[in-house]
């Protein structure tokens, strides 16, 4: 199994910019907690396999690119979205 | 909106983002590529702003944030030109794939994409169209739903 470089590292750091915008307002009555992203996390996660290898890599048996597109989200709200 | 909406809507626009960053990164050998990607991750902002409203909204994108993202997207796509245009003689030239063998080794390796297909330059160049689309349209949308404010509070003022 090798892992292509690319769209991982640009997919993490495209999802990295988005992450680090997303902010909890205090005013908003709607706060999603850790547990929401952890939702989503898994939901992805069963996206990227259904997606399967795209475009046309052979490296994972799901979508590498839209995995750590999600991990990038997380791992952005997680060190600047505060 | 209601509830229902207001819990769906910000996960669903998460997913949607990263479909739209999917389909950048495949850019160079499938169907879309940075516009049309980044218009999806427009779209994912957009339906958060439309149901949160500009200040309850999860994804703030502030005024700094999209002049930093439009400037760095249209100044590296000119950067990567102009390396083209330094290395080889022409603007664009694809230094990466390096058809006409005008470049040395080293400068085909860095400016390679590292994936099977090894495009060259291509997808970087649908990264940054990428990073300008999502922030333009968002833009827009955000100018909109300001002018609409605006004019909601003049509105109410002349009643007043």
């Amino acid at each position: 199994m090798l892992l292509y470089i690319g769209p991982t590292l640009f997919g993490f750091l495209m999802g990295f910019i988005l992450g680090t915008r997303i902010k909890n307002n205090p005013e908003s009555k709607i706060n999603f907690p850790i547990s929401s992203y952890l939702v989503v996390v898994l939901v992805a996660l069963f996206m990227a396999w259904q997606i399967g290898p795209f475009p046309y890599y052979t490296d994972l048996p799901l979508a590498s690119g839209f995995l750590a597109a999600i991990i990038g989200i997380v791992a952005g709200k997680i060190i600047f979205g505060r | 909106m209601s509830t229902i909406l207001k819990i769906f809507v910000f996960p669903a626009s998460l997913l949607i983002m990263c479909l739209g960053i999917l389909t950048i990164l495949g850019g160079h050998i499938t169907p879309g590529g940075g516009f049309q990607g980044g218009a999806m991750i427009a779209g994912g902002f957009i339906f958060c702003a439309v149901v949160y409203g500009l200040k309850e909204n999860p994804l703030n994108f502030s005024h700094s944030f999209m002049a930093a993202m439009e400037s760095i997207g249209a100044l590296t796509y000119i950067f990567i030109g102009l390396a083209g245009l330094v290395f080889s003689g022409f603007f664009l030239y694809n230094l990466g794939v390096d058809l006409n063998n005008l470049v040395p080794a080293f400068i085909q390796n860095i400016f390679d994409y590292p994936d099977p297909i090894h495009a060259g330059i291509i997808p970087y160049l649908n990264l940054m169209v990428g990073l300008k689309v999502l922030v333009g349209l968002s833009a827009v949308v955000i100018a909109f739903m300001q002018f609409n404010h605006v004019r909601e509070n003049d509105d109410s003022d002349q009643d007043a």
